[in-house]
């Protein structure tokens, strides 16, 4: 009886958590699609005599102007493009690497599994501060950049998931059963092998984008990201850090966008984990 | 008469008791918040303003400037140039001693310059600005003539600072350079006491200083790089006095609206310009260099991003610095001719540039995206590139891997162009890793040996002028030295170079 009535509740909740994540990611992203749109001038136009406007005081800046008279507003809907092209690319070439690697570290075994795993153990043992600063000194910063040092520190993770997966699916009668009619390796292995361990891949993924979010709003803030004149998350919060005390709208709006975003991808990736994988049989 | 006495004596011993009193509640120390821990305190390893910050109260030189920059008699108290400027008689201070009690003559001179010129001082920083020094000569134990190589016309101000601070020998000898660097003994107002490094340091007065005991009996730096958090210190009244280059302006505000600081300002050396690399990329070609100046409004950018805390320069220079010439105008702002001289150039819609800017300068990287904002307006498309500053100032800069521009903060504490000009123009010097100008090189060496001060101005001038005419940077502005200062600090007068002695300074309670 009580046990019904906890499900009941649970299922709500989790009903809730998928509309709020929707709502927020969903919403987000739409905005940040048609900011070309909403705002041509791309939220870079300066107005000095405009600068450090409170929010809700001229009509043209409802979120009031950052020291350079900026537009608040345009410049959060604007930078959530890098932050979200950040999240997502990054997340998905991780996802990528990560699963090739998995796959054939953990099916193969042997001396390819120990070269791979030895790598990976390595790649986490290195501080990602460390790995960033050292990586963005000798190749330099940027986009693309940093997208491929979210790669190049996140593949791991996937690697090791899928290896783990891999283990212990690849003596599965099913996998025994297809080898032994000779079904050819690559197609045990994408075939067969990836749609069984998929699920929590999804999950970390979704979970992943959100973190990535973070760590380039963290780069860009100490000034290791993108170019400030490009509308960023992480740069408006180290721009208006000054102006915390005076001018409060500066930063709080883009931190608020990050939490926002983060937040709903963290809801999202919860229920989708126990849509995906209902009896936790996989724990991440 | 004896009446008078008695309440004479009353109200000495009611002073005693309030000095006492007071000394519990720990009247007389002062904390200051100093962004950077230069991690040695010998003279010869450093080129930091922040070292000078502290160590002004812990040594001497044989010449002091205060303040109000006049140069005035130090350990020395008089001097005379012999020989055509070739050689310096120094008559020093008697009856000084250093914090250990070891006495200060001239075998502590000589020992201080053989040091700065021989081996130890060849491994740090400050010995190429005393070069010029061939040899110290002991007349007698309080006369020393200085022996030179060529006249320098701006020694005596470089022997009130830095690397000429006079040292103790015996200490020195007994306990050695790598003990000195953590625990430095000079003749100055303050002794030090304890140092932590990358946490703070802490003086107590020197009573037997020659110039009077500080009013003050302790003071403490602390080393807080992060503005917000020294801003928050000063707020909480754990820090007195906030010295620059710490507060970005657009912390003014937050400190001017706080009830019990305020902000004080002074008109300091250094100035900012964005240079140019002159070798390659569109800015190789001087018109475009000239149309990039005249694109920029450098006076909006004053009055709006710098609050008004900063001039127009119109060379590389501050208007206090020898060789400004207050008749020089800078390049006029003028959008209009600037895209003429684009067009003739041959300069395309779009062409892009990139700024290389120190990545933790929040001023600066508003004034470089409002810079960036103006390039636009003439259609120059222009990427701000930060990078750590030790990066940009011990890599970039000097091999030359710049983008077309990278800006340039200097703060020459000498108040003389030479030290600027020569070595942001000179051939081959760090600073100028693209151009090599044969005419300037001459004009550059040919100050140098000039002992005739006027004569000397005039061609520091014409150097100014000429790096204009070849637009060599895009000089931006002088900027003030900012302090933020508590109410409860007296007698705080703010040194334009940071370097500021305690001596006078007081705290109420």
């Amino acid at each position: 009886m009580t046990a019904a009535i906890k499900t009941d509740k649970l299922k709500r909740f989790k009903n809730l958590e998928f509309i709020l994540g929707v709502l927020l990611v969903g919403g987000i992203g739409l905005a940040v699609i048609f900011s070309g749109w909403l705002f041509p001038g791309g939220g870079s136009e300066l107005n000095l005599a405009y600068r450090l406007t409170p929010p809700l005081v001229e009509p043209g800046f409802p979120l009031g102007t950052d020291p350079l008279g900026r537009d608040v507003l345009a410049r959060v809907i604007i930078g959530g493009e890098i932050s979200l092209k950040v999240g997502v690319y990054s997340a998905l070439g991780a996802v990528v690497i990560g699963i090739i690697m998995g796959l054939v570290s953990g099916y193969y075994g042997g001396f390819l599994d120990m070269i791979v795993m030895r790598f990976a153990d390595v790649q986490l043992a290195l501080p990602f501060i460390l790995l960033a600063i050292t990586f963005i000194a000798v190749i330099g910063g940027g986009l693309t950049n940093m997208i491929i040092l979210l790669i190049i520190s996140q593949w791991v993770q996937y690697a090791r998931l899928v290896r783990g997966s891999v283990l212990s699916l690849r003596d599965r009668e099913f996998i025994l059963a297809a080898k032994a009619i000779g079904v050819k390796d690559i197609r045990i292995l994408f075939q067969h092998l990836l749609p069984n361990l998929i699920g929590p891949v999804i999950v970390l993924m979704t979970l992943n984008v959100a973190n990535n979010i973070l760590l380039e709003s963290s780069l860009t803030f100490l000034g290791l990201g993108v170019d400030p004149v490009i509308p960023s998350w992480g740069g408006m919060l180290a721009e208006g850090r000054t102006y915390l005390q005076t001018a409060w709208w500066v930063s709080v709006f883009p931190g608020l966008a990050i939490l926002l975003t983060v937040l709903g991808l963290n809801l999202l990736g919860d229920w989708l984990r126990d849509a995906l994988d209902p009896t936790g049989r996989t724990s991440l | 008469m004896k009446k008078n006495k008695r309440v004479l004596n009353g109200a000495i011993a009611g002073m005693a008791l309030s000095v006492a009193l007071s000394a519990s509640a720990q009247a007389g120390s002062l904390t200051i918040a100093s962004p950077q821990d230069p991690g040695s305190w010998d003279p010869i390893d450093t080129f930091l303003v922040n070292w000078a910050s502290v160590a002004t109260n812990i040594f001497d030189g044989l010449t002091y400037r205060g303040p109000d920059l006049e140069l005035v008699p130090g350990l020395a108290t008089e001097w005379e140039e012999l020989d055509d400027g070739t050689r310096i008689r120094f008559t020093l201070r008697e009856g000084v001693t250093f914090h250990n009690g070891e006495p200060f003559n001239a075998e502590a001179v000589k020992f201080t310059f053989d040091r700065l010129l021989g081996e130890e001082g060849g491994q740090g920083p400050q010995r190429s600005n005393y070069t010029a020094i061939e040899s110290v000569e002991v007349i007698d134990d309080y006369t020393v003539d200085f022996h030179l190589n060529e006249p320098d016309p701006v020694l005596l101000t470089k022997l009130a600072g830095y690397g000429a601070m006079i040292v103790p020998p015996e200490y020195l000898t007994e306990y050695g350079d790598e003990h000195f660097n953590t625990h430095p003994v000079g003749t100055g107002p303050f002794k030090v006491v304890e140092y932590n490094p990358r946490e703070d340091v802490q003086l107590e007065a020197f009573a037997d200083h020659w110039g009077g005991a500080p009013k003050l009996d302790e003071v403490t730096y602390r080393f807080i790089s992060e503005p917000s958090t020294a801003v928050a210190e000063l707020q909480a009244g754990r820090v007195d006095i906030v010295i620059p280059p710490t507060i970005p302006i657009g912390m003014i505000d937050t400190i001017n609206n706080h009830d019990g600081a305020s902000i004080v300002s002074v008109a300091s050396p250094t100035v900012e310009a964005i240079r140019f690399n002159t070798q390659s990329g569109i800015t190789a070609d001087e018109r475009v260099r000239k149309a990039m100046i005249m694109a920029v409004d450098r006076q909006a950018i004053i009055d709006s991003i710098l609050a008004g805390e900063g001039e127009m320069i119109a060379s590389f220079q501050g208007a206090q610095s020898f060789g400004n010439d207050p008749d020089m105008e800078p390049l006029p702002y003028d959008p209009q001719q600037a895209r003429e001289l684009l067009d003739e150039a041959g300069v395309e819609q779009g062409a892009t540039v990139q700024i290389d800017v120190r990545g933790n300068d929040a001023t600066f990287g508003e004034v470089a995206q409002v810079v960036a904002s103006y390039l636009q307006g003439v259609g120059i498309t222009a990427s701000i590139q930060p990078y750590e500053t030790n990066v940009l100032l011990n890599d970039i800069i000097p091999a030359g891997r710049t983008g077309e521009m990278f800006q340039q903060k200097w703060g020459g504490w000498t108040f003389d162009f030479d030290n600027t000009a020569y070595l942001m123009y000179h051939t081959g010097e760090r600073w100028n890793p693209y151009d090599s100008d044969a005419e300037l090189d001459e004009m550059l060496e040919a100050q140098r040996s000039i002992t005739d001060q006027e004569e000397r101005e005039t061609l520091l001038q014409a150097i100014a002028q000429y790096t204009q005419d070849r637009a060599l940077e895009m000089p931006l502005y002088s900027i003030n030295a900012l302090y933020g200062v508590s109410d409860r600090v007296e007698n705080f007068e703010p040194a334009p170079d940071n370097r500021m002695r305690l001596t006078n300074v007081d705290v109420s309670e």
